[in-house]
């Protein structure tokens, strides 16, 4: 009796026979829709920041390095493949492609650097200014070092071991009083 | 003479206990419908093991020397037995209990060094184990005592092929229904793998080895898993002796082979029981057991 | 002896701790399914163990939180030499969009040294296989650095370095 279903479980078992999938040496494309890692079209990118800003994990910055050129990185390392910066990009220059294949063993080959040639006012000779200078506004701006594009430092708020600096910090906080109290 | 077959019994078991622990996982694979691991996978296994880093993590003698003490265990079993129905010179001058003796110092051998772990999970293990070891170990005696009073002696040589000349008696049938129920458990493998290998407390009594101790206790493990395959085959499979040495063998090995892939089909195919289910399914099996030896006492 | 023929099967043979350091067990459960029959990874020999002294492989998953620091280093103590670490997901490759809050170390690196990277969020059951046929040198790396410019100044305002210059990029230039 527990014999015979046992049995039958094997035959049952042996119907479909194989279903592995030779995946890394066949190719298997991804489904439609998929995101996959964004492209960035250089002939279309205005350099407006609309992505940066847009970042959940502010993996892209855009900075002006000099007067007439601006550089877009697109550090992969946080990248969610969201497609935020997609979707919010008024020039339609960033793609999600179908690209999933990016294992590495080296952080910098996830990344993307695009170089934008902009054009400088008549009147005063500056580009349009990027550089956002009030506190509250600097404060959403964490994530990446402004004076060097290579040193791609993360700002950190947290410390591995027990730091009484931070403590004291904490400590001393005192919150925004209100008018009157 | 006699001598040369000791250690071609060693190599023997020592060549092809890993190509049927692959068998076993190929079959698995496949009633799983997926690819599986190629057959020499577990020659991979034990290489790459035995030459990784050894940590003595407990930091006491009784972890070093157990894995050791088990290898030498199993190595010695397959040293004694009558491979291809040749008895060899050790053959000749041990005789049943002392092949029971060696089987359970190879068991103790893994308790001890799951309990010099000091791990609470291979604490969990050896306890599991133990109770496993003591319900199954009478089964394997009476399979012996059966073949023993079928052959009239305690000598080995006889005790392990009783069957050719005394013929199936409704003792050895009996013998032969218990010896396949409790035969997962004797090679570890569900429903039975209670005591090791399991998720659910980490693997076990082999959770703290690593690198070269854990690959002598695999060693160990799959040579016991083919002793007691060779067990069934010698004992109950009157297979014909053509008496030309490399071709019994060979006829004994793919006997083996069969038995394994019966193991792998039910272990595949079967889910885990709970320690107290499985003791209560021993108690039944020793129970009949007991009764297959009164019988062939009595002559039947 | 024996270690340089241990060292040879080694890509055999891999066994595979698994490490979850805080994640949303989005890239767990895409591990998971890279250990099913449908695209099955024992195939090049990779097996799941449940103690770390007994893997060569610790696949990390998750940001490494602030508790849990300490304890995936003691995994990655536990695990015999020679080890590789992989990082699953964009949050053990970065942090992911945590990697700057109160309770994140910010990434599998901060931890343990971690060799290959699987970015992706999380990431497609293909993409880990992918970077496990990677590790093995069974395939090629196919992400690299992309550079993309408009026009091309000498400019020495923006004087890159030699090793910067030397990568393996994808370089396109604007034609008009």
């Amino acid at each position: 009796m527990w014999l015979m279903s046992k049995i039958k479980q094997v035959l049952l078992v042996l119907k479909p026979g194989v279903v592995t999938l030779k995946y890394p040496f066949e190719p298997r494309p991804a489904p439609k829709d998929f995101r996959g890692a964004p492209a960035w079209d250089h002939t279309k990118c205005v350099g407006c920041g609309g992505c940066a800003d847009h970042c959940p994990a502010r993996t892209i910055m855009v900075r002006d390095i000099c007067q007439d050129i601006r550089v877009l990185l697109y550090d992969g390392s946080r990248c969610m493949y969201c497609g935020r910066c997609a979707d919010v990009c008024p020039e339609d220059a960033i793609a999600m492609t179908e690209q999933f294949e990016l294992a590495t063993n080296d952080r910098e080959d996830i990344t993307q650097n695009l170089e934008l040639f902009m054009l400088t006012c008549r009147r005063c000779g500056r580009c349009y200014d990027m550089e956002i200078t009030n506190l509250i506004d600097r404060l959403d701006l964490k994530g990446f070092r402004y004076d060097s594009l290579q040193a791609r430092t993360v700002l950190r708020r947290t410390s591995e071991q027990f730091e009484p600096r931070i403590l004291r910090d904490t400590e001393s906080f005192k919150r925004p009083q209100k008018l009157g109290e | 003479m006699d001598i040369v077959y000791v250690f071609v019994n060693v190599a023997v078991f020592l060549l092809f206990a890993p190509l049927f622990q692959g068998v076993t996982r190929k079959i698995t694979a496949k009633i799983q419908s997926r690819q599986g691991p190629p057959l020499l996978q577990p020659y991979f296994d034990l290489i790459k093991l035995l030459g990784k880093e050894r940590m003595n993590s407990a930091r006491n003698w009784a972890f070093s020397l157990a894995p050791l003490g088990a290898f030498a265990a199993v190595l010695t079993v397959a040293a004694m037995i009558p491979l291809g129905g040749k008895a060899n010179f050790l053959t000749q001058r041990t005789d049943v209990i002392s092949l029971i003796y060696m089987l359970v110092l190879g068991g103790v051998c893994v308790l001890l060094g799951a309990l010099a772990s000091r791990n609470t999970f291979a604490l969990i293990g050896a306890s599991r184990e133990m109770a496993t070891m003591i319900m199954i170990e009478p089964i394997l005696a009476m399979t012996l005592i059966l073949g023993a009073v079928k052959s009239g002696g305690l000598k080995l040589s006889s005790a392990m092929a009783p069957l050719g000349s005394a013929g199936y008696g409704i003792a050895a049938v009996l013998m032969l229904a218990v010896y396949l129920l409790a035969l997962q458990a004797f090679v570890g493998r569900q429903p039975f793998d209670i005591a090791e290998a399991e998720v659910e407390i980490l693997e076990g009594p082999f959770i703290e080895y690593s690198g070269a101790f854990y690959g002598l206790f695999k060693y160990a493990m799959m040579m016991k898993q083919m002793f007691y395959a060779f067990l069934f085959v010698s004992v109950f499979m009157p297979l014909p002796a053509t008496g030309f040495g490399p071709a019994d063998i060979l006829i004994q090995l793919l006997g083996i082979l069969v038995v394994f892939v019966l193991i792998a089909i039910i272990g595949a195919t079967n889910p885990r029981f709970r320690i107290d289910q499985a003791v209560k399914f021993y108690a039944g099996l020793i129970a009949a057991a007991l009764v297959a030896a009164v019988l062939a006492v009595k002559g039947f | 002896m024996l270690a340089k023929l241990s060292k040879k099967f080694f890509p055999k043979s891999l066994w595979v701790y698994h490490c979850n350091s805080g994640a949303c067990n989005g890239c767990d459960i895409e591990i998971l399914n890279v250990l099913t029959p449908y695209y099955d990874v024992e195939r090049f020999g990779i097996r799941l163990v449940g103690s770390p002294r007994h893997a060569d492989v610790m696949l990390l998953s998750g940001s490494v939180t602030r508790p849990t620091l300490p304890l995936v280093r003691r995994a990655h103590a536990a695990i015999p030499a020679p080890k590789i670490v992989f990082g699953i997901g964009s949050c053990a490759v970065g942090g992911g969009c945590w990697f700057d809050t109160y309770n994140v170390t910010g990434g599998g690196a901060q931890a343990v040294p971690v060799d290959f990277y699987v970015p992706g969020c999380p990431p497609r059951p293909e993409a880990i296989i992918y970077g496990v046929a990677l590790a093995l040198g069974l395939v090629d790396k196919k992400a690299a650095p992309v550079e993309l410019k408009q026009v091309e100044f000498p400019i020495d305002a923006y004087e890159r370095s030699k090793a910067w210059e030397d990568r393996n990029v994808i370089y396109q230039l604007l034609k008009d």
